[in-house]
């Protein structure tokens, strides 16, 4: 069975609470890509902290909707990115190379959408704020260019 | 509870909330993107304003964090050169796949494993940055040295 998307008014304001439930517990900033760097440069004996929990965390939440609330049929499909489709190899070559330039950028500037767009923009960091303009931003005028080639992998 | 087990279960709760909600559609964002639905930005604002709202409460309070025992607190950074730069590279990344690091392991929980790949490039990326931030470090504490050293010229 598929329940019908969470609306904004319930799923927003309860990922507020979790950003504030993170700080009341462990005093630390709520993002996603932490855990991608402790994955990518730690040992797993030496690897502190939360971040590395919550990414698998991430991962079980997305496994636990689809199997109660939505459906799950594993696919290799990948549906709705902007990029036009150049055969099946090599959208899945084109998706690893957007995650790698996703990564980097994201690690130079020091956090993601969840971690500068959201939780950065909750303390009022003017780094975060500038952050999130800059790839809102970047990524819209992007997706507005990829319509012209006809995107939609 | 652990620092693990907590990490464990706001993920789950994340990953489930971002499902749940949509947000790990790449057709979702794309449309975001291209401003024709209002979903993830309300979503977004509404996050903001609610957490705002909490950590000043918390902190107010003078609220030590319930695992850790540190008093809650926050630094907040200024602009810097590598906030832009690495956002205009984040956001490219962010169109071209229609997902970001957070949504992307939701997809990969839901079974839609071509997230995988995403997910793989991400790794990847970050590694590569961590490593060429190392030997720049190393570049510049050698020439430094050099530098310092009587009788010999700089690198």
């Amino acid at each position: 069975m598929a329940i019908d998307r969470c609306p904004w008014y319930l799923a927003g304001p309860l990922f507020g609470l979790l950003i504030v439930g993170l700080r009341a517990a462990l005093n630390k900033p709520f993002g996603a890509l932490g855990g991608y760097i402790d994955l990518a440069t730690s040992r797993p004996a030496a690897r502190p902290g939360f971040r590395v929990p919550m990414l698998l965390g991430i991962v079980l939440g997305g496994a636990l909707y689809a199997t109660t609330l939505g459906t799950f049929s594993p696919s290799l499909a990948y549906v709705g990115a902007g990029l036009p489709s150049i055969g099946r190899f090599g959208d899945l070559l084109l998706l690893t190379l957007a995650g790698a330039v996703m990564g980097f950028g994201a690690r130079i500037a020091g956090g993601c959408t969840s971690g500068h767009g959201m939780s950065g923009m909750a303390i009022g960091s003017p780094a975060s704020i500038a952050a999130a303009m800059t790839f809102f931003g970047t990524a819209a005028l992007l997706a507005r260019a990829m319509t012209l080639l006809g995107g939609g992998l | 509870m652990s620092t693990r087990n907590a990490g464990l279960l706001f993920g789950s709760a994340f990953g489930f909330l971002m499902s749940w909600a949509g947000l790990s559609d790449a057709t979702v964002i794309r449309n975001m993107l291209l401003l024709r639905e209002a979903h993830v930005f309300l979503f977004m604002g509404s996050a903001v304003l609610v957490a705002a709202v909490g950590l000043r409460l918390l902190r107010a309070a003078r609220m030590r964090a319930v695992i850790t025992g540190e008093p809650v607190a926050w630094s907040i950074d200024r602009i810097e050169r590598r906030h832009i730069i690495g956002s205009l590279l984040f956001g490219a990344g962010w169109s071209l796949a229609g997902t970001c690091p957070g949504p992307v392991a939701a997809m990969v929980g839901q079974g839609r494993f071509g997230a995988l790949f995403v997910a793989g490039g991400l790794l990847a990326g970050v590694s590569l940055q961590g490593a060429l931030a190392r030997r720049r470090t190393v570049v510049k504490m050698v020439q430094a040295i050099a530098m310092e050293a009587p009788g010999t010229t700089g690198l």
